[in-house]
């Protein structure tokens, strides 16, 4: 038995270990995940003014601030009591503010943080055992991806011309935010009863230009067709079948060109998504288009046992036809994704919020409960150095992020999990094709797809909202003072690009906070075992998969375990969002759940 | 090594000019023989929303920054092939893949480097360091040894700087015990480099986030010796280590928000979604040292006031503590004389008493009405009184 760690795990927010023991065929046979890093958020948020958190929160997290800030908004309208009153063209400013920065997050993942992988030297010398097409496909790769700072045998190569491009965009969407809300990361739109600045004629103007601008680069790079031809037939297809089938003959004629000339440029209309689909699956790529090879990324990162995972959206995107004020608790029917529930054989269930709790067994924290509600939730960071201590194994506590569970069952959050409890077409079929063709539905390959199918929903929708909802000089918000905010309670449920995001807050007789807490996306994906010892989602899916590249495709490479990065990134770790201390119950009363 | 002129040339043509070209344009031939000068980037306790805020840079953007001043930046997380292996304990494969190799030769080898700081470095408990442990080392002990090699140190972003939101008041606040690196919150002898004994320049570039303008230009400046170090530092870097040219003692955003002439009005907003002046709504504008009035942010096309949102002030040492809480009137808040900068107090004093004497005259004040009678009062008792 091999023990290969990775520490730190690099190009993701924040700081992040992953520690595994490998067989001697290479296959994961336990794993844990490791939060590095105690930072300490929400304690400084008691007894303070409830209205500083939607500034304040966003500042855990620099690639998402934007959810952070509605997470906490969304809250603060419950608080301050005027969540019926919530103008509607705020509910869209507010759908604008993270749709702009959904697409700047999954940019920023997909190319910067995630792609890099693609041109790790082990594809190089798998690619290369087959000629003119894998020297072709591998130059696409290194050129497109290769991140700013690299080196191969000490030569340093080029940044990727994607790596580049995506960013320029992810500056222009940031810019875009920017108009409206002030600056980008840690812009300042949100604030309690809407948002801050109701945008002009001339602002929707401009933002349609950056939405138009990213398109742009979609179709040169990305896609290769225009966002509007992909999602005609993705998103908006009659059927998943119709969707799956659409992408299907896309690549297929793609292959049928490039055959001869081994061409695979983006000029020749490989865009980056139709390359990845193409070479990273054994299924689409071996078997159903006839490639002589694939990375395999289908093979790795699935679950093993599905009653040990769910899969769990809160819903994202006010619907602008719903008028003013929204549903606190996030029904299916309120948001444009949807709040939902999946078990672990990808059976619809009706969403819960009041069974949501998080445990601390396998965790640095010292509290008499093992499982607590957010609303009674407890966080004292172990204080004893000698405690602090990483690498015990299994059974041991090991993480400063805590494992969030839904009813008692971890649970993957993040585009592959909205995709699918909305029944979006192109995810909804490949995951049924996948499982139809004897392949685990949920696996890396469906993960990063769905992520990269998300940008062109979001940026359809985006479009709607800025051209057909949003009302320019509108009014924004509603009238609240600090007096409305006594003894209370608010709770923000909400997606952040990366996941379930949920904030719960309560405020005593002067109105100031009494408890904060914030349940983030990476600490319901990077989990620690919970208190039934029930490992993780990324523990979940690594283990049982094998360690290098394309499934061992050239032997175990204990050195270079591209299939441990490969699943980890998939989740897009985001690690300062997952370490952060929460309210302890001895200076403040329990909280009893209100039921609404 | 010097940079190639028919690449450099080359590299202008594709990515045009920039605002960078016409700040610099007598430097260019000197840039054409700058050697190269080696970058390395730490991320500590933060959020990564400087490097993020750095990729949003656009004049320049940071590879033009990296080509124009041939920088060979060694390590940094976000932007490196790089990371953490180890096969039974042992670190594997070699640093063009392991980033801890990587670390180890340029923490062996490499010396008079600029050290970009993002983040703040963790002190406890107990003063171990153990709240942030990077490849079984703890990022304080790996910190220490980046810093003693380093010619300049630029801490960028408020974690960096003053310790940020990480040293904001809590119980937690003394077990963390997270530092900056030359402050923490206002106190100079709280910063890491001081607490380890480490005796090198430092530079802050202080905001949550930091301007992308801010860090290239000076950045710029000190690879082009416009700024040397550290001789010109004391001239040109105001008490808190931060650029004065960026951070002017003399100058606060108020100066130059585009809602200033409602506030000379004295049309102030008493709700958010308004267009006047954010005064009342606890804008910290007046308090603030930083050039984001006339800079903007994001390809200079707007900032906080100008959005809608009062300044909170994340330029200012002690952020969030000392402008805090943000949508309460500073005098109400109790904390003129107490955090803020008094320089800005006695300057935004006549202007106080100015706008107060207009006021009382001409104040129009928008929704809610009955708010308006008492709202007038206390601009009058405020500016004639206290200052």
């Amino acid at each position: 038995m091999v023990q290969v760690t990775i520490d730190p795990l690099s190009r993701i927010e924040g700081h992040y270990r992953i520690n595994t023991e490998v067989d001697e065929d290479g296959v994961i046979t336990d794993a844990q995940s490791n939060a590095l890093l105690f930072r300490g958020f929400e304690k400084f948020l008691l007894n303070q003014d409830p209205r500083d958190a939607a500034l304040l929160t966003q500042r855990i997290c620099g690639v998402c601030p934007v959810c952070h800030s509605i997470a906490a908004a969304n809250a603060l309208d419950e608080l301050f009591g005027v969540i019926e009153e919530v103008p509607k063209d705020a509910l869209v400013m507010r759908n604008i503010h993270q749709g702009f920065n959904f697409i700047a997050s999954h940019a920023a993942h997909i190319y910067i943080l995630w792609g890099p992988d693609l041109a790790n030297p082990a594809y190089h010398n798998i690619l290369m055992q087959y000629g003119e097409m894998g020297n072709a496909v591998w130059g696409e790769l290194a050129g497109r991806f290769m991140p700013i700072v690299n080196q191969f045998n000490g030569i340093r190569y080029p940044a990727g011309s994607s790596y580049l491009g995506a960013i320029r965009e992810q500056r222009h969407m940031h810019d875009a935010i920017s108009l409206v809300a002030g600056k980008m990361p840690h812009s300042v739109l949100q604030h309690v009863g809407g948002v801050v600045y109701s945008p002009t004629i001339a602002d929707i103007n401009e933002l349609v230009a950056y939405v138009e601008k990213t398109a742009e680069f979609v179709e040169a790079f990305t896609l290769g067709v225009s966002p509007d031809t992909w999602i005609e037939n993705t998103y908006k297809a009659s059927s998943p079948q119709k969707a799956v089938n659409f992408v299907l003959e896309r690549l297929q004629e793609l292959l049928d060109n490039s055959l001869v000339s081994n061409d695979f440029s983006h000029s020749s209309g490989w865009g980056d998504v139709p390359l990845f689909a193409a070479f990273g699956s054994e299924l689409v790529g071996e078997q159903l288009l006839g490639l002589p090879i694939s990375m395999k990324m289908d093979r790795a990162g699935v679950y093993p046992d599905p009653d040990k995972i769910g899969f769990l959206s809160y819903g994202v995107f006010f619907k602008p036809e719903n008028g003013d004020g929204y549903d606190p608790t996030s029904p299916a029917d309120e948001r444009v994704i949807p709040s939902g529930y999946m078990n672990g054989n990808l059976e619809l269930e009706e969403f819960d919020y009041r069974i949501i709790s998080e445990s601390i067994t396998h965790s640095f924290y010292i509290d008499e409960e093992e499982d607590r509600s957010p609303w009674n939730g407890v966080t004292v960071p172990e204080g004893d150095p000698d405690k602090i201590d990483y690498t015990k194994g299994s059974e041991s506590r090991y993480s400063w992020a805590k494992a969030p569970n839904y009813g008692g069952i971890p649970c993957e959050v993040g585009p592959l999990a909205r995709l699918m409890i909305m029944g979006e077409p192109l995810t909804t079929g490949l995951v049924q094709t996948f499982q139809e063709n004897g392949y685990s539905p949920v696996n890396n390959y469906t993960r990063m797809i769905a992520r990269m199918q998300e940008v062109l929903v979001v940026m359809s929708e985006l479009m709607k909202w800025i051209l057909q909802d949003l009302e320019p000089d509108a009014k924004v918000a509603v009238h609240t003072d600090l007096s409305m905010a006594k003894d209370s309670t608010g709770m923000g449920l909400w997606e952040a690009p990366r996941g379930a995001l949920g904030h719960w807050i309560a405020t005593g007789s002067d109105s100031m906070v009494t408890l904060y807490q914030a349940v983030v996306p990476s600490t319901w994906n990077l989990a620690p075992r919970n208190s039934q010892g029930i490992p993780g989602p990324v523990e979940q899916a690594l283990i049982g998969t094998k360690i290098s590249a394309a499934e061992n495709a050239l032997g175990v490479d204990y050195a270079n375990p591209l299939g441990i990065l490969h699943t980890g990134r998939s989740y897009d770790p985001c690690l300062a969002c997952a370490v952060h201390t929460i309210d302890r119950t001895g200076k403040h009363p329990g909280h009893t759940i209100r039921v609404l | 090594m010097k940079m190639d002129r028919r690449t450099f040339i080359k590299a202008v043509g594709v990515l045009g000019a920039s605002l960078f070209l016409q700040t610099y344009k007598s430097d260019l031939a000197k840039a054409l023989e700058l050697s190269e000068t080696k970058v390395l980037w730490f991320h500590g306790v933060e959020c990564t929303g400087c490097s993020i805020s750095m990729l949003d840079g656009g004049t320049p953007d940071i590879v033009e920054l990296l080509q124009y001043l041939n920088l060979n930046l060694l390590y940094q997380e976000v932007l490196m092939m790089q990371q953490g292996i180890f096969v039974d304990g042992k670190p594997a494969n070699t640093s063009d893949l392991n980033s801890e190799l990587l670390l180890d030769e340029i923490l062996e080898n490499e010396k008079d480097y600029v050290f970009i700081s993002e983040g703040g470095v963790p002190n406890g408990p107990d003063g171990t360091g153990k709240y942030l442990v990077l490849g079984g080392r703890t990022y304080k002990e790996i910190y220490e040894k980046a810093a003693k090699s380093a010619s300049v140190i630029i801490a960028i972003g408020q974690c960096a700087t003053n310790s940020g939101v990480n040293a904001a008041k809590s119980d937690v606040k003394e077990l963390l015990d997270h530092r900056g690196i030359a402050f923490t919150m206002e106190d100079s002898s709280k910063g890491i480099i001081d607490l380890l004994g480490i005796d090198k320049p430092v530079i802050n570039i202080n905001g949550c986030p930091a301007h992308p303008d801010w860090v290239f230009l000076t950045i710029s400046a000190v690879v082009l010796g416009k700024i040397k170090v550290p001789d010109d530092l004391p001239y040109v870097l105001d008490r808190w280590n931060r650029p004065k040219v960026f951070f002017p003692p003399d100058h606060v955003i108020h100066d130059n928000c585009p809602r200033r002439g409602y506030y000379d009005r004295g049309e102030l907003d008493l709700t958010v979604g308004g267009p006047n002046c954010l005064w009342k709504l606890g804008c910290k504008g007046p308090y603030t040292h930083a050039d984001c009035a006339t800079r903007h942010w994001n390809g200079h096309q707007s900032f906080c006031p100008q959005a809608g949102s009062p300044c909170i002030g994340c330029v200012q040492p002690g952020f969030p503590d000392s402008t805090r809480p943000f949508f309460v009137e500073s005098e109400d808040a109790g904390i003129v004389g107490t955090h803020l900068d008094t320089v800005a107090g006695v300057a935004i004093g006549g202007a106080l008493l100015a706008a107060g004497a207009h006021a009382i005259r001409r104040t129009v004040l928008k929704k809610p009405v009955d708010k308006e009678e008492s709202a007038e009062e206390n601009i009058s008792e405020k500016t004639g009184g206290e200052k």
